[in-house]
């Protein structure tokens, strides 16, 4: 058993091990001050923090219900939920590109009455971050909200507190971690997000070239660049992990 | 209100565990029905066993006549194609790495100059040139008529491939600078964007033109220079025949079927 898990652990070190033994750490900081990384990095920060907000924004009410209503067919809405996070990105791409295209089967109408486009937009690689994004925050807020259960919103309420003191004073505080960890997946998965974004957002730099499109190109022609941003997105990775260990990295 | 146990929720909890066996029987059911499923679906539609194909990398705006091409191949030699298509810069690398293949068709003469060097994986072998391709600005078949302003007007949505990949460079050369909305991988991946009409103006190749009914050019344009210039690398000497059988006069009547100009011009170019 110990020695598979050594081979297991040793396979998922090795690929990280192998960029960074790759880096070119001396010409790392002349790499990254480019004019194409510090665009792809505006991009991606301004596409993986709005699509965390409109994730916040949705998920909470939506990770709500999920936990405490008794809504029909909520076995299907869970099942909707958690397929981005199984679907293929590309998959979810294609399919946006056909719901939300100039052609697609909402877009057209949203072309039509509001002059709105969004492949090739910077807004449309919102749509693509959050359309992944999702499901992570609501799996992890849902589960939290099941399993502190309902005793205490109770108890307060027969003792007097309305709906919003007790979403304020109860709900919400004992929620705060689960939804930060959430969040903090959910921006990380936004972040990341390669297949869904260049097949409905397009790529261009400085509006719809995130770091992961940035890496891919770099690989046709500067791989030295690509180290470069993969270490950028490593890091970040990282610095998910380190708020959220708690959560995913039991301390015993 | 009361959450229903049975439900599967995510792995935080206590409730996780509640009545575990009824559950993950039904899932290892699944997947063992999907495994089969997987299975049986490959074994009726698997490919006969045939003596070693020879595989041909291809870059992707060869694909069709290079399909055709290993049609009338196949029937000469009893020899099956297998073509792995992508963009050139991709396949190079893919060589350079070592990926088993047999010959290497690049839109772009330059990657294969790196591949054959003595000290490359095709030894001395000499490159070929090919056909010509010409660059075409099009625009989906039902979309209203354009002139050559358009291609600077930023209103409309203009696709391009990447000045990283063959096309995109000779895109560049030809035309400078333009207000390109998004740049693709590959002139397959604008042809998409034409096709699904999601760009008004993309710059594809002439036989992309030539092979899709969805795009037209959007007003006439004559074959013009810079352009994209196909060449081979014969990388072993199965891939040398079939590189032979490239210069053969039916080869040549295919390429030229399929839009491209110029075949078989020069011969051999040396790296």
């Amino acid at each position: 058993m110990l020695a598979v898990a050594v081979l297991a652990t040793a396979f998922l070190a090795l690929p990280i091990v192998g960029l960074v033994q790759r880096a070119p750490w001396s010409g790392l900081g002349d790499l990254l001050t480019r004019r194409e990384v510090v665009d792809a990095l505006g991009v991606s920060l301004l596409v993986s923090v709005v699509a965390a907000g409109i994730v916040l924004v949705l998920g909470t009410p939506l990770a709500w219900v999920l936990a405490r209503v008794d809504v029909p067919l909520r076995r299907l809405v869970r099942a909707l939920v958690l397929l981005p996070m199984v679907l293929p990105p590309v998959v979810g791409g294609t399919a946006l590109l056909f719901a939300l295209g100039r052609r697609g089967l909402v877009g057209q109408w949203l072309e039509r009455w509001f002059d709105l486009t969004l492949p090739f937009t910077t807004a449309g690689a919102v749509v693509a971050a959050t359309f992944v994004a999702l499901p992570f925050f609501v799996v992890t807020v849902e589960g939290a909200l099941r399993t502190s259960g309902e005793d205490l919103e109770q108890v307060a309420a027969t003792l007097g507190a309305g709906p919003v003191a007790v979403l304020r004073r109860i709900t919400l505080p004992r929620l705060l971690p689960a939804m930060g960890a959430g969040l903090a997946l959910a921006w990380a998965r936004a972040l990341g997000e390669f297949g869904a974004t260049i097949t409905f957002a397009g790529n261009l730099p400085g509006r719809t070239r995130t770091l992961p499109l940035a890496t891919f190109q770099a690989l046709e022609s500067d791989p030295e660049a690509a180290i470069a941003l993969s270490l950028v997105l490593l890091a970040v990775s990282l610095a998910v992990l380190v708020p959220t260990r708690d959560r995913w990295l039991p301390t015993r | 209100m009361r959450p229903d146990p049975s439900e599967a929720h995510p792995p935080t909890g206590p409730r996780f565990r509640a009545r575990p066996g009824a559950r993950s029987e039904q899932l290892v059911l699944l997947l063992c029905i999907a495994t089969v499923g997987m299975v049986l679906w490959l074994t009726a539609f698997a490919p006969d066993d045939d003596p070693q194909p020879l595989r041909v990398l291809v870059a992707s705006s060869l694909v069709d006549v290079v399909d055709d091409l290993a049609d009338a191949w196949t029937a000469g030699t009893d020899t099956r194609i297998e073509v792995v298509a992508g963009g050139s810069n991709h396949l190079a690398a893919q060589v350079r790495d070592g990926a088993p293949a047999d010959a290497f068709l690049s839109a772009d003469a330059a990657l294969l100059t790196g591949l054959a060097g003595p000290d490359g994986p095709s030894g001395a072998n000499p490159i070929r040139e090919l056909a010509h391709n010409h660059l075409v600005v099009a625009r989906p078949a039902d979309g209203p008529t354009r002139d050559p302003a358009d291609l600077h007007d930023r209103s409309l949505v203009l696709v391009a491939c990447a000045p990283e990949v063959p096309c995109g460079g000779a895109t560049t050369a030809r035309f400078g600078d333009l207000p390109v909305d998004s740049y693709e991988a590959s002139a397959r991946a604008v042809v998409t964007r034409l096709t699904l009409d999601e760009a008004d103006l993309g710059v594809v190749y002439a036989t992309d033109v030539a092979g899709h009914a969805g795009l037209v050019p959007a007003w006439p344009q004559e074959p013009t220079c810079p352009c994209v210039t196909y060449a081979v690398l014969p990388l072993t000497d199965d891939g040398a025949r079939f590189v032979a059988f490239l210069a053969s006069d039916r080869s040549r009547g295919l390429f030229t079927e399929h839009g491209f100009t110029g075949h078989g011009s020069s011969g051999e170019v040396t790296g």
